[in-house]
């Protein structure tokens, strides 16, 4: 008999994940009482509550499991657990084909994970880590390629890398909102762990291309994901389509982190490596805000269309609060978190171009550009995503009667806003935590680096003069913005304002159908990605003369790339393949005989070659 | 005595293949099954355990005795056609079981390399028994057939066993024994069935499933 062994590894690589998940988790816990609440049957209730706790715990134990064993284990029951929670809503058709997808992707990638295991498990004859780690020493370089391309397409399924990306967007929507969360906040970064464990502390950076490969499908996928985000309408759909994208940062700066060790700048590496970390815990924390928020919305409207909303800051004033603060900081402006880790990504790359000749430097350069226009995206996502659905007038009678939600909705999301203006202004003391954190990831001895000025000031360039607070900045943009209000109201007073109708060229029937809609929002950048999002478009209208339109229609919608082309292409040849496989099955009973016959004969002529 | 047990099973797997009717299909795999009794016995007697007796027993009544009559009685009942049907006749079969013999003894050979001839031999002879099994499995058309075949089938894996690696343990002997009958019983339940369903125990008539 098998024994299971059970051991645990408590390095601060495991306990800087554990903070993460119970950081989300607790937030999401409180959350989740007012969001269930009154729209399950109690019993119904205490099974979501259980399998959401079954589900912390099982993170919990992938982040600290001490052997592969236990690791793919846990693993499993991480994503069947996750499963049970997308097809939570049973009634809804729409989930169970959801969760159908996301549990054919996420088997696909565990049986990445099992060959690469097994592989691991082969050479080294046990299953520690620490064991494994010293076996691998002397593997071979082929076969070390070999098992990290299978721990980056296994892990990168649920990391959702693009193309592997499918279900993310697909499946994370369908869940209760405070399970999203916890699953673009937590789950998708154990991805992120189980690739730094195995690929980086494990099996240890072999070549220069593992960690080029990285960062080039981490640009890849932050563009795509973005660019799907900016079309979407759907505002849970936008928000995991955004978690592709931000995965694509983090592993920006964890793969130029391998690439600087490799090349054995390990100052910048252990900086690559700080940064895609930060970026990690900022994107948990606020995509979970984020996903708690758009809970609230589709509670208080009960549609999760951009299009139908509006004018919702004056009915949830909270939750319009906790959402404008996820999305300034996943729109990285400053002073906010996702600032100053995508601030310090950049930097990470300005400074590898500068260090590095030759080639490298030009693929920095290009890898900052793909950044930079993320970033800009992100932006213009943002700005649909929050300013849509919030400022406006209400585009539908269930936005108009919208009302605010329970506390402990508004409680578990204030946690979070909390914490992310907390990691906004301690950024130094973060940094300084997850220098260790790098440190002990890339095996480099990290207590003469130093990335700070003082308690304030950043310095990632030691020496340099490159310098970044983010309390300063706070302070002076609080003055500034301040100062502007008040030189306003001494200027013209309360009673200069004065409310009226929007002016409309003497038409007198505006509604709320004539604002500014979501689709058309995003139109120029459909247009600009074109080639990329293959739009289709038809315009029908009917004239009563030429010159009265009578009624007019408009349709738009893109072309998912990935999924018309690559995954359709595979499923057709699997049908193809089974179809002509069907052929073999005659009805007859002999010559299904004949079959097992005919095997047994030729195992036995070819036994010798075997 | 060594070869005349090995002669005889050799002897009457040939007798199965070249059986053209239903009793004496049955009556080959009895007299195969009394060899097997003998081989347990001399193993016995060679041994002197008690358990090889019970199995040598157990053989006796089960495959020489029980199951032959309930398979007989069953073609009585269902007055069945005593022809078998073929697919291949019963001369072009014996080449073929030629053709398997030599295969089962370079198989043999090649499997116990390193061990005595007449392990071979007995390897070779298991490996015969098997195949052609699954020989009349295939080739014949009455599903009184595919039963015996099935049965001799596992004639072949007990005399591999026993003859090769000096038998299975007790436990897992009876608990087989238990499963042949057991098994016997089922599928002469389907033969009834079917019997009934399609006047006529002709297998090649169950062909309406297919994808």
């Amino acid at each position: 008999m098998l024994k299971i062994p059970f051991s645990f590894v408590f390095d601060p690589l495991s306990i800087f994940f554990l903070i993460i998940i119970i950081a989300i988790s607790i937030s999401s816990f409180i959350y989740s009482w007012g969001y269930l609440q009154g729209h399950y049957s109690t019993a119904k209730i205490i099974l979501g509550q259980i399998l959401f706790v079954l589900f912390v715990f099982s993170m919990i134990a992938v982040v600290t499991a001490g052997n592969i064993f236990l690791f793919l284990i846990v693993w499993e029951i991480m994503s069947l657990v996750s499963y049970f929670l997308v097809i939570f809503d049973t009634e809804n058709k729409k989930s169970i084909e959801a969760g159908t997808i996301y549990m054919v992707m996420t088997q696909v990638g565990t049986a990445f994970l099992l060959m690469a295991f097994l592989l691991m498990y082969r050479a080294a004859g046990s299953f520690d880590f620490n064991a494994i780690h010293a076996a691998l020493i002397t593997m071979s370089a082929k076969q070390k390629n070999i098992i990290f391309l299978l721990l980056l397409a296994g892990f990168g399924t649920k990391a959702g890398i693009v193309p592997l990306h499918i279900w993310l967007p697909i499946a994370h929507p369908q869940a209760s909102s405070h399970v999203s969360s916890l699953m673009s906040g937590v789950m998708i970064k154990t991805a992120v762990y189980g690739l730094i464990r195995f690929g980086i502390i494990i099996l240890g950076v072999n070549s220069l291309w593992w960690g080029e490969l990285i960062v080039v499908l981490a640009c890849v996928s932050c563009l795509v994901g973005v660019i799907y985000a900016l079309m979407e309408n759907d505002i849970k759909t936008l928000l995991a389509y955004s978690s592709v994208e931000n995965m694509g940062i983090i592993l920006l700066g964890i793969g130029s982190a391998m690439i600087f060790i490799k090349l054995g700048f390990t100052v910048l590496a252990v900086l690559a490596m700080c940064a895609g970390l930060y970026h990690l815990i900022n994107h948990a924390i606020f995509k979970g805000l984020l996903f708690l928020g758009a809970g609230s919305v589709y509670r208080a409207t009960g549609t999760r269309n951009i299009e139908r909303m509006g004018g919702l800051i004056q009915k949830l004033p909270w939750t319009s609060i906790y959402f404008l603060i996820g999305s300034m900081a996943i729109s990285a402006l400053p002073p906010l978190n996702g600032f100053v880790s995508e601030w310090l990504i950049l930097i990470v790359f300005f400074l590898g171009a500068l260090a590095i000749t030759g080639g490298l430097k030009l693929f920095f350069c290009l890898a900052a550009g793909a950044l930079a226009l993320t970033s800009g995206l992100t932006a213009a996502c943002f700005v649909k995503a929050f300013g849509l659905p919030f400022l406006g007038r209400a585009r539908s009678a269930k936005a108009e009667n919208a009302k605010e939600v329970p506390w402990s909705m508004n409680l578990g999301a204030g946690l979070l806003a909390l914490l992310t203006i907390l990691l906004s202004l301690g950024a130094v003391y973060t940094v300084r935590f997850l220098v260790g954190v790098s440190g002990f990831v890339l095996a480099v001895n990290t207590s003469q680096i130093n990335f700070s000025l003082n308690r304030f000031i950043l310095s990632p360039q030691i020496g340099g003069t490159i310098n970044l607070s983010t309390p300063i900045l706070a302070l002076i943009l609080l003055l500034a913005g301040s100062g502007a209000f008040i030189l306003f109201y001494l200027l013209y007073g309360k009673a200069r304002v004065v409310i009226g109708q929007t002016w409309d060229c003497g038409y007198y029937k505006l509604t709320s159908r004539n604002e500014y809609t979501a689709t058309g929002f995003s139109k120029p950048f459909r247009l600009a990605f074109s080639f990329f999002l293959l739009p289709f478009r038809k315009v029908t209208k009917i004239k009563e003369s030429r010159y009265h339109v009578k009624s007019f229609s408009y349709e738009t919608k893109t072309t998912k790339v990935f999924r018309e082309y690559l995954y359709k292409t595979i499923l057709g040849g699997a049908f193809g393949v089974s179809r002509n496989m069907r052929g073999l099955q005659l009805g007859s009973i002999h010559i299904y005989l004949g079959y097992i016959c005919l095997t047994l004969l030729l195992l036995i002529i070819f036994v010798g070659k075997f | 005595m060594e070869l005349f047990i090995i002669l005889g099973l050799l002897a009457t797997a040939f007798a199965l293949v070249f059986a053209k009717r239903l009793s004496a299909l049955v009556g080959s795999f009895s007299l195969q099954s009394f060899f097997l009794v003998l081989l347990s016995l001399r193993e016995a007697v060679r041994g002197a355990h008690l358990d090889l007796y019970i199995i040598a027993g157990l053989v006796l009544a089960l495959k020489v005795l029980i199951i032959p009559r309930i398979l007989l009685n069953m073609i009585k009942e269902i007055k069945a056609n005593e022809n078998l049907g073929f697919f291949i006749n019963p001369q072009l079969s014996l080449l073929v079981a030629l053709g398997l013999i030599y295969l089962s003894w370079a198989f043999s050979s090649l499997v116990f390399a390193h061990q005595e001839t007449l392990v071979k031999v007995y390897g070779a002879v298991s490996f015969t028994i098997i195949s052609l099994g699954l020989f009349i499995m295939v080739f014949r058309i009455k599903a009184l057939a595919q039963i015996v075949g099935l049965l001799a089938m596992e004639n072949g894996i007990f005399l591999l066993a026993s003859a090769v690696s000096g038998g299975m343990p007790f436990l897992v002997e009876m608990a087989i024994f238990f499963d042949v009958f057991v098994g016997v019983i089922i599928l002469g339940v389907f033969v009834y069935r079917i019997n009934k369903l399609f006047v006529g125990i002709d297998i090649d008539k169950l062909n309406r499933l297919r994808g």
